[in-house]
């Protein structure tokens, strides 16, 4: 039964061979259709809260993912804010603005120098080296798409962030406000260079982001329709910088340009790294046995399930993804084992049988149960990564599965009819003899296994005590292991990437952007009773001296409302107020009609030689004004007398003014106004802003927050700067400074705050402001920049908001909600770490119940699950103790350790029990284990270990950290195997044995 | 001159030259065309309801009256005072508009008690943050183009205007359908140095009052960013005769009769 297969195999090799050519091609036909995908976003599944959140946050301010470009000049005194480096970046941005697809599809810019006419320059961005340029041609990358199907460009113009196109107010002549952009056009002298680095300098909204507090360094922020933009959108940049000399340095990065530059450099990666390890792979069997006829029915192997996998991958309509792409990388090693196995036994016994077509019966026969584990293990921890959350995470596993077991199968038909037809007896023969003296106890690595089998007999306390030493520090280390990730940090140090990552959080409030919202829990809810409080006192401190009568018809009016409208909503509640406002009307009655007639006569008045004694006679004629006002008025105004024209029509109307001003009726307007603003017009909601950004800014990853609250007060201050006059003394001046700084502040009504917001909405970059604000106002989007992309840093911040709003309750009650490219990967890391260890310890007890299934014993199930537990908690062990992150590809590692480790205690395990029977001592077994078996086992875990190995070289982190530990893994799980097995097993013979014995 | 109008927020400024069948040349269509927009009557008044909207659906309202007052030369004056919301009451803008120089403007916040100054900038930048340019409400100086009369149906004029300084403006040229009968520009269409549409003034609604052909309904959209602001006017008086002293800082603090 179990050599249905091979005997099939054997007997009609060709129809074996046929029919997996066929197969291959049908899964290697589904290639050309492959589609790549990048984007580590995708780590989350499309309708993952956070994602959904993070995607509305973007769409309800507007917000893009950013190409950062950071323009730094150390050499020049003045620093960046020097004419050349300003006239480059304004030409830069105006090159950026100008892009266009040309004819033929290539984009386009035109150049606009200071000197000399403007001219279009077709740019190609195709790369120089073929080797590049076929590999953009092999994954469909095309580096000159910057524009979308209808031909507009991938750059967001309107949004882009440069000097040259964001707003400033500023003072101007005459008192006057100028509302323009920061460098509307390049400073010709040092003197403007100097003015345009001041007002830089002396807006919050700028300093730390778009220009550095050391003055070194400019952000030039490219917004782009989708992330998969950046990676060309960068290169872009690159070319229209490349002349611009060594004193003015470019450095581009930003969350979008490291992802999207991954992606493509991860294709590189795999057109590298699986053909290298497969080449590894090749020269290793050569070495071990020496006939290349024989090791390329291994590489076959191999090279079939990567091929069928893939294949079934693309078919399937799956993305390759940063994970699936190692998909190749995973399966060569692990799908040669199983022929390993068989060929060097194969070798070891040819010698015996003399036939092909028996030796290949008799090792297949017995390595069938071992092989048939080895590769369910495998599959099953691989298959548990179907579990995780994380749909590409999925996908790699359960496609890795896939493979294993398509390489099992391969190895079970595919090897034998390759023997069959390809092998000559007669090479057979020679390696045979050859080997032979081999198996003998000669070779050094024989003596070596043979000391090693004896050590682990003899000295089993030692070995346990060394063990049960080695697992008490590796579960203090794994107590240690930090959770955290950085998709910068996947590229090596020297990366321009990591560089540019470097050099910019240096200057600037930091490149990483997360987005913390605030919005009301319950908006629309308005409790009446609360407010005809406040209007009441509010009313007795205003009106209740001069008006004591009017002031108690108001409030027992105020009072009936109140009662009438309890619990309303939010249109009833503009009802109250308009029939609050007539009662007050009613109540001001005359005496306002009459002063406000008598302000407006004034108002007219032609001041030119208006004089005290031309006043009276006025207002004297006027009609519909009381008679006791006019007295009043022409009575307070004799003190007066000496003034003439408009300074006295000033008094006039400021004594009507007063006078008119005592009105219900606008008190319940300006009342209304302040009780039914926005929620972020409120004076008392936007200090609250103000704490939190200043919290935030405890947190030393936090270089930087911007919020809509620091573009208010920036526009008050500039609203109420008052100059102070050429000729003021020192003491004067000091004043108006102070008064000045005053005003540096939210502004302390809503009626304010509504209006200077007005003058934010009107600045010449139209809607910049709601990027930070809603255009109801009622919620606001903080945006922090952080120094580091490190998930604990994101953490901490995130917690440290936490703290704050259970310490500082705010004035409404308020949700926060964070978004940003930052706060994501917090959120699939955490879901990757809990997925990985559900699948770990799930897995795990799947594989334990299959080893007492195939051992037919509890106790070797529990014993074949000895080294693997051991392996495990070491390398974690390991990774806390030196202080590795526990990031992506360190996750993946701990389903797979499982099902690669398990296989050699398998295959020991299983050794052992027939050595045991034939020789019923086990001494004399464990003696016999550490000839051919051990050996067998050794060959295999070197294999696999130095397969991976090209990894190594990589130039992206993550598939350095594969190679790394995988064949860390291996080798220590093979130490594991060949010296706590016996151990275990010496200790416990008499129940491991009691059948035999 | 003798027009009027209070059509400042029509925007479209058309002009545009060309000689057709009325034997109309097309400096003179753009010419008429832009004192029916602007010039309509000595002096006139308008409430505006103006309606901001976004692609996301999210609606603002403003409500002000507008007062225009004729000067010397194509010179005008206007005064805009702020009803609704209820923040910005009574919040006032003041504008003194010149032909061929920069304009003057000030601005009242009472909540602030401040009256500022702005120093004269780019005219094509948005007026109080909806779709329509300031140069929409006062209107684009006609000499600042070049204008071609692309064609003429029963009904309109369609002409092309290009800028004579294209450095100074966001467009690289804009198209105006003028109304054969009354002169209004109907509609107009800007294009983007790429020539890709991307912004429209349009006349939804014309009215004759007192004589003078009147934009009730005006609409801007921005086709890039997908906002549009609606202008819906009411009230609408020529011939008022306001004062010349009504256009000065003192009416920014205590407002005219006229606008309350």
């Amino acid at each position: 039964m179990k050599l249905a297969m091979t005997n099939f195999s054997i007997k009609h090799p060709w129809i074996v061979m046929l029919v997996i050519v066929v197969l291959t091609t049908v899964f290697a036909i589904q290639f050309p259709k492959v589609k790549f995908d990048n984007d580590p976003e995708n780590m989350l599944s499309q309708d993952e809260y956070v994602r959904v959140f993070h995607n509305q946050v973007k769409e309800k301010y507007s917000l893009y993912d950013f190409v950062i470009v950071g323009i730094v000049n150390e050499k020049h005194p003045d620093g960046v804010f020097n004419v050349e480096t300003l006239q480059r970046i304004h030409e830069l941005t105006y090159e950026l603005l100008s892009l266009k697809q040309g004819p033929d599809g290539k984009p386009v810019v035109t150049l606009t120098p200071r000197t000399g006419d403007k001219s279009e320059l077709t740019i190609d961005l195709t790369p120089e080296s073929s080797w590049s340029r076929s590999l953009n041609t092999a994954f469909k990358h095309d580096p000159n798409r910057l524009f979308d199907d209808e031909g507009n460009s991938a750059i967001i113009k309107r949004e882009i962030i440069s000097p040259s196109v964001v707003d400033s107010i500023k003072q101007s002549e005459l008192g006057s406000l100028k509302l323009e952009y920061l460098m509307e056009a390049p400073p010709a002298t040092r003197e403007e260079a100097l003015v345009l680095r001041d007002d830089a300098m002396d807006n919050p909204l700028y300093n730390g982001t778009l220009v550095s507090e050391d003055e070194k360094a400019i952000c030039v922020y490219i917004p782009i329709k989708s992330k998969t933009y950046s990676y060309n959108a960068a290169a872009l940049v690159g070319e229209l910088t490349k002349g611009w000399g060594s004193d003015d340095q470019v450095f581009i990065t930003g969350q979008p340009v490291a992802q999207d530059t991954f992606g493509v450099e991860m294709l590189v990666q795999m057109a590298t790294s699986a053909p290298l390890a497969g080449l590894v792979i090749f020269l290793l069997l050569l070495v071990f046995f020496r006939r290349l006829s024989l090791i390329i029915a291994p590489m076959i192997v191999a090279v079939i399930s990567v091929i069928a996998t893939m294949g079934l991958l693309i078919g399937l309509g799956f993305d390759v993804h940063i994970m699936s792409s190692m998909i190749a990388i995973f399966l060569m090693p692990i799908a040669v084992a199983d022929s390993v196995h068989i060929l060097s036994e194969f070798f070891d016994l040819y010698h015996r049988f003399n036939d092909k077509a028996k030796t290949l019966r008799h090792v297949v026969g017995h390595l069938f149960r071992p092989m048939l584990y080895t590769s369910l293990t495998t599959i099953a921890g691989f298959a548990s990564l179907g579990m995780t959350p994380i749909p590409p995470v999925r996908v790699f596993g359960l496609h890795v599965a896939f493979g294993v077991a398509l390489a099992w199968i391969l190895t079970m038909t595919l090897i034998p009819a390759y023997i069959m037809i390809a092998v000559p007896h007669k090479s057979l023969k020679a390696i045979g003899r050859k080997r032979s003296d081999d198996v003998s106890t000669h070779g050094l690595f024989s003596v070596v296994l043979a000391r090693l089998g004896s050590f682990s007999y003899h000295r089993w306390k030692l070995t346990l005590g060394v063990t049960v030493v080695v697992l008490m520090v590796s579960i203090y280390g794994i107590t240690r292991i930090q959770v955290n990730d950085n998709p910068v940090k996947w590229f090596t140090k020297t990366h321009p990437i990591r560089v540019a990552d470097v050099v910019l959080n240096n200057h600037f409030g930091g490149t990483y952007t997360a987005y913390l919202t605030l919005s009301a829990k319950r908006p629309d809810a308005h409790n009446c009773e609360e407010k005809a409080k406040v209007i009441s006192a509010e009313a007795e401190k205003r009106f209740r001296a001069v008006l004591p009568e009017a002031t108690d018809a108001f409030l027992i009016k105020l009072g009936e409302l109140a009662q009438l409208y309890r619990n309303v909503n939010s249109s009833d509640m503009k009802k109250c107020f308009v029939e609050l406002a007539n009662e007050a009307e009613k109540i001001d009655g005359e005496a306002t009609v009459s002063w406000n007639t008598l302000a407006d006569e004034i108002n007219y008045l032609d001041p030119e030689g208006l004089t005290y004694v031309s006043l009276e006679a006025s207002v004297h004629k006027l009609a519909g004004v009381k008679d006791e006002g006019k007295a009043v008025l022409l009575q307070r105004l004799a003190d007066f007398k000496g003034l003439t024209g408009d300074e006295l029509m000033d008094k006039a109307l400021a004594i009507s003014e007063e006078y008119a001003d005592l009105s219900f009726r606008e008190f319940v307007f300006e009342m209304e106004t302040e009780l039914t603003a926005p929620l972020f017009k409120q004076p008392e909601m936007l200090e609250y802003v103000k704490r939190l950004q200043e919290h935030l800014k405890d947190s030393a990853v936090v270089g930087k927050t911007s919020s809509a609250v620091d573009a208010l007060e920036k526009a008050s201050y500039e609203l109420n700067y008052v100059e102070p006059p050429a000729d003021a003394s020192e003491e004067e001046k000091l004043a108006y400074a102070t008064r000045n700084r005053a005003s540096w502040n939210v502004p302390d009504s809503s009626a304010a705050i509504g209006q200077v917001f007005t003058q934010l909405e009107g600045m010449k970059k139209k809607d910049s402001l709601f990027h930070l604000i809603t255009k109801d106002y009622q919620e606001v989007n903080i945006w922090v920049q952080l120094k580091s992309g490190d998930n604990v840093d994101m953490e901490a911040v995130v917690a440290g908001v936490e703290s704050f709003a259970s310490r500082e309750e705010s004035p409404v009650a308020v949700n926060m909600g964070w978004a940003g490219l930052t706060y994501l990967n917090v959120v699939w890391q955490d879901k990757m770490v809990r997925g990985m260890l559900s699948s770990l310890i799930s897995s795990f007890v799947v594989v334990l119940v299959m080893m007492m299934v195939l051992f037919r014993s509890p106790l070797y199930g529990f014993l074949a699950m000895i080294p693997l537990t051991v392996t495990i908690s070491f390398i974690y062990g390991l990774i806390g103790l030196v202080g590795k992150d526990y990031d992506m590809p360190v996750a993946i590692l701990s389903a797979l350790t499982l099902g690669l480790s398990v296989d050699f205690a398998i295959h020991f395990l299983e050794r052992v029990r027939e050595e045991q029977k034939k020789l019923g001592s086990w001494k004399d077994a464990c003696t016999e284990m550490f000839k051919e078996p051990a050996k067998a086992i050794s060959r295999n875990a070197v294999t696999i270990s130095v397969g991976f190995t090209p990894l190594l070289v990589a130039p992206l982190v993550p598939y350095k950290t594969v190679g790394f530990f995988l064949a860390a893994i291996m080798a220590v799980s093979w130490l594991a195997t060949l010296f706590i097995l016996p151990a275990m097993l010496t200790m416990l013979k008499a129940w491991a044995f009691k059948n035999d014995s | 001159m003798k027009k009027t109008m209070i059509s400042m927020m029509v925007v479209v400024l058309g002009i545009c030259s060309g000689v057709f069948a009325q034997e109309l040349s097309v400096e003179e269509i753009v010419k008429k065309a832009n004192e029916a927009s602007y010039y309509a009557g000595k002096d006139g008044k308008a409430d505006v309801k103006m309606t901001i909207s976004d692609s996301k659906g999210s609606a603002r309202t403003r409500e002000f009256t507008i007062l225009r007052r004729d000067g010397d030369g194509g010179d005008q004056n206007f005064y805009v005072y702020f009803k609704a919301p209820a923040d910005v009451r009574k919040m006032a803008f003041l504008v003194w508009k010149h032909v061929g120089k920069a304009d003057g403007r000030w601005l009242w916040l009472p909540a602030l008690n401040l009256n500022k100054r702005i120093a004269p900038g780019d005219k094509r930048t948005s007026f109080v943050g909806s779709d329509f340019l300031y140069e929409d409400v006062s209107g684009r100086g006609i000499d600042l183009d070049k204008h071609e009369l692309l064609a003429s149906s029963d009904t309109h004029y369609k002409i092309k205007s290009v800028p004579k300084d294209s450095d100074t403006v966001e467009f690289s040229y804009y198209n105006v359908w003028v109304d054969k009968k009354t002169f209004i520009p109907q509609k107009a269409e800007y294009y983007d140095k790429n020539d890709k549409l991307y912004r429209r003034v349009e006349a939804v609604k014309v009215e004759v009052i007192q004589g003078y052909p009147t934009v009730m309904e005006a609409v801007a959209s921005d086709l890039k960013s997908g906002t549009s602001t609606v202008n819906v006017f009411s009230n609408v008086k020529y011939d008022i005769g306001l004062s010349e002293r009504i256009f000065t800082e003192r009416f920014l603090r205590r407002p005219p009769k006229e606008v309350r």
